[in-house]
């Protein structure tokens, strides 16, 4: 049988899942020693871990060269849904918010506003569900700045404790969204693996619960 | 100006050799299948109005097609379904055929998707439309042709059924508006877990949350329909709806796919088009569906010839990758033998050919000037065979 293929997304989200992996009982030791490989088997083979970019576990889940992945809420929302969400792992929590320069109304007068993101489907998604029409400009770096500039009146982005955004003179004006790491499963395997992979989700769903009683 | 003459449009390809074999293949085997249950094959136009994928309850997003104009300013798309301009063709030219109506296609569809992710803008369908059949026959009577038509590419596949009326009865007994219930279906179309029960968290616990809150996890064998009698008891509906599913499943069964027939209660896939049994089949090492398929009640009253229909679509593209990695196609042949001629036999050469051809023998004619390079030729592709006429030994 070929082992269930897991992709991570690198980073955090890869040792907060190793963590759960461990916790119900599935040798992790190649994922923590992995060196520079990318393809890691887990437990006694039945699972293989795929380490990637948080867009790519999407895309190698959609096309069905990883039948699992545990990404954020934030890619998927940006990123497409052709796939099964059937799990929130719960970790990785944050949230999709929208923020101006304090003081300022953002939602004020009647110019079209201009809003910068490092998610600009999220935000035409957001807008567009307000029927506003705005201008959105596309940010690889650090958000926060566009709107000190003067490019932008607004920015949609990932906000964890709000401290970057007070130290920038930026506060949230409305919460779009909650984002935490979610289980995804290609469609054709969850019909053609049913039982492992419902088997595997559930064990990780007990997991979860159980630390969420225990905090 | 940069000019893009030596590539093909995203999301397109050539299709070449063992890969051309293979969709061939496919789509002989399929039409085959179809022919003797009595289908009869039509070809639709790759243009069509818009207007006709713009049916209410039924319309492919527009941002999906490929939109064009004719000389009359009118707006046309590149063809993005087949079952739409069936139900318009039976609506129209087809009224006064005796019901119910058979027919299958074999033609590309275009969609517009999204950039770099992989998939085809253009795909090749092969399917069949039953019309003006109602009832537990036409539904048995086109789902195995459905598992024939699988069969005929594969035996590794599983097929699952599902019905249209079980989301719709539970989402009409939820206090939600009809674009929250198209929330909840899509949560359910994504067996998204969470987001389904945030939504239904917000509503009044009811036998009937509970049971959505159930729906996208009730698929699998037999079981699931125990699983469901609970929530459909007492319901005309659904229970009415469960005794139909069990049925149906009971009477495939006997088609002997073993667990390779499943159900699933949460397959709500364009739920506002499908009126009930609705059906998918899967492959390994293919991410995606291969077959879709459902009954479509609703759709004809559309193109005011209202009956009953029910029909599906398999990918053929995929069917074909199946094949291929099968090995169930062979690459490219060589050719057995290489006829050369000198000159004033050609002619002759090209009865030679004739002649073997007709016993089954892949034959090249030379284009060579001199027996050299054409042997030289035949040592390079590895031709077994050079037959040589005009030369001394012939003359």
């Amino acid at each position: 049988m070929k082992p269930l293929r897991i992709a991570l997304t690198k980073g955090r989200l890869e040792k907060d899942t190793v963590g759960v992996l461990e916790k119900i009982g599935l040798d992790c030791t190649q994922v923590r020693e992995k060196g520079r490989r990318l393809i890691l088997p887990v437990g006694n083979g039945e699972i293989e871990v795929v380490l990637a970019k948080a867009a790519d576990v999407i895309t190698y889940v959609e096309n069905g060269v990883c039948d699992l992945g545990v990404v954020g809420k934030d890619t998927i929302m940006e990123n497409g849904s052709h796939f099964f969400e059937i799990l929130d792992l719960g970790f990785g929590r944050c949230r999709f918010a929208l923020a101006c320069r304090k003081g300022t109304d953002f939602f004020g007068g009647y110019k079209a506003k201009t809003v910068a993101s490092k998610y600009p489907n999220v935000a035409r998604q957001f807008f567009e569900s307000r029927a506003m029409d705005v201008r959105i400009i596309k940010i690889e770096g650090s958000v926060e700045l566009a709107p000190l500039l003067g490019l932008a009146d607004g920015i949609v982005d990932i906000v964890e404790t709000g401290t970057t955004l007070k130290e920038n003179g930026l506060e949230v004006v409305e919460t779009i969204a909650q984002i935490s790491a979610r289980l995804i499963a290609n469609t054709a395997s969850l019909k053609m693996r049913k039982r492992e992979i419902e088997a595997l989700a559930e064990k990780l769903e007990n997991c979860i619960a159980k630390e969420r009683e225990n905090a | 100006m940069k000019k893009f003459n030596k590539i093909t449009p995203e999301g397109t390809k050539d299709i070449l050799f063992e890969e051309c074999l293979a969709q061939r293949t496919v789509s002989g085997r399929l039409a085959q299948v179809f022919r003797m249950r009595g289908y009869n094959e039509v070809i639709t136009p790759g243009l069509e109005y818009y207007d006709v994928f713009d049916a209410e309850d039924a319309a492919i997003p527009q941002y999906e097609m490929y939109k064009s104009t004719d000389n009359k300013g009118r707006l046309i798309v590149f063809r993005p379904d087949l079952t739409l301009p069936i139900a318009r063709l039976t609506a129209t030219r087809l009224q006064s055929v005796e019901k119910p109506i058979r027919l299958y296609y074999n033609q590309p569809v275009y969609r517009n998707r999204k950039d770099l992710s992989g998939r085809s803008d253009e795909s090749t369908q092969a399917g069949i439309e039953l019309l003006g059949a109602a009832g537990l026959r036409a539904d048995i009577e086109v789902i195995t042709a459905a598992v024939d038509a699988l069969s005929a590419c594969t035996e590794h596949f599983r097929l699952e059924l599902g019905n249209a009326r079980f989301f719709k009865a539970l989402a009409d007994e939820l206090p939600v508006s009809a674009d929250r219930k198209e929330d909840i279906r899509l949560t359910i179309e994504s067996k998204n877990y969470a987001a389904l029960g945030d939504m239904l968290d917000a509503l009044e616990p009811s036998l009937y949350t509970e049971a959505i809150r159930k729906l996208p996890r009730l698929f699998g064998g037999a079981e699931v329909f125990a699983e469901a009698e609970r929530f459909c008891a007492g319901h005309p509906v659904l229970s009415e709806t469960l005794n139909y599913m069990r049925t149906l499943y009971a009477a495939l069964s006997a088609l002997g796919l073993g667990d390779r027939l499943m159900v699933d209660f949460g397959l709500v896939q364009r739920n506002d088009y499908y009126t009930g049994v609705v059906f998918s089949a899967y492959v390994e090492n293919h991410g995606d569906a291969v077959l879709l398929g459902g009954r479509y009640d609703n759709l004809l009253k559309q193109f005011d010839a209202p009956m009953p229909a029910i029909g599906f679509a398999a990918d053929v593209d995929a069917l074909a990758a199946v094949l291929l990695d099968a090995g169930a196609i062979e690459a490219a042949p060589t050719p057995e033998v290489l006829v050369h001629a000198q000159h004033g036999f050609e002619i002759r050469a090209q009865m030679v050919i004739r002649e073997l051809t007709a016993q089954g023998k892949i034959c090249e004619s030379s284009v060579f000037e001199t027996a050299e390079a054409a042997r030289a030729y035949a040592k390079r592709r590895g031709i077994p065979q050079v037959i040589e006429l005009g030369g001394e030994a012939d003359v």
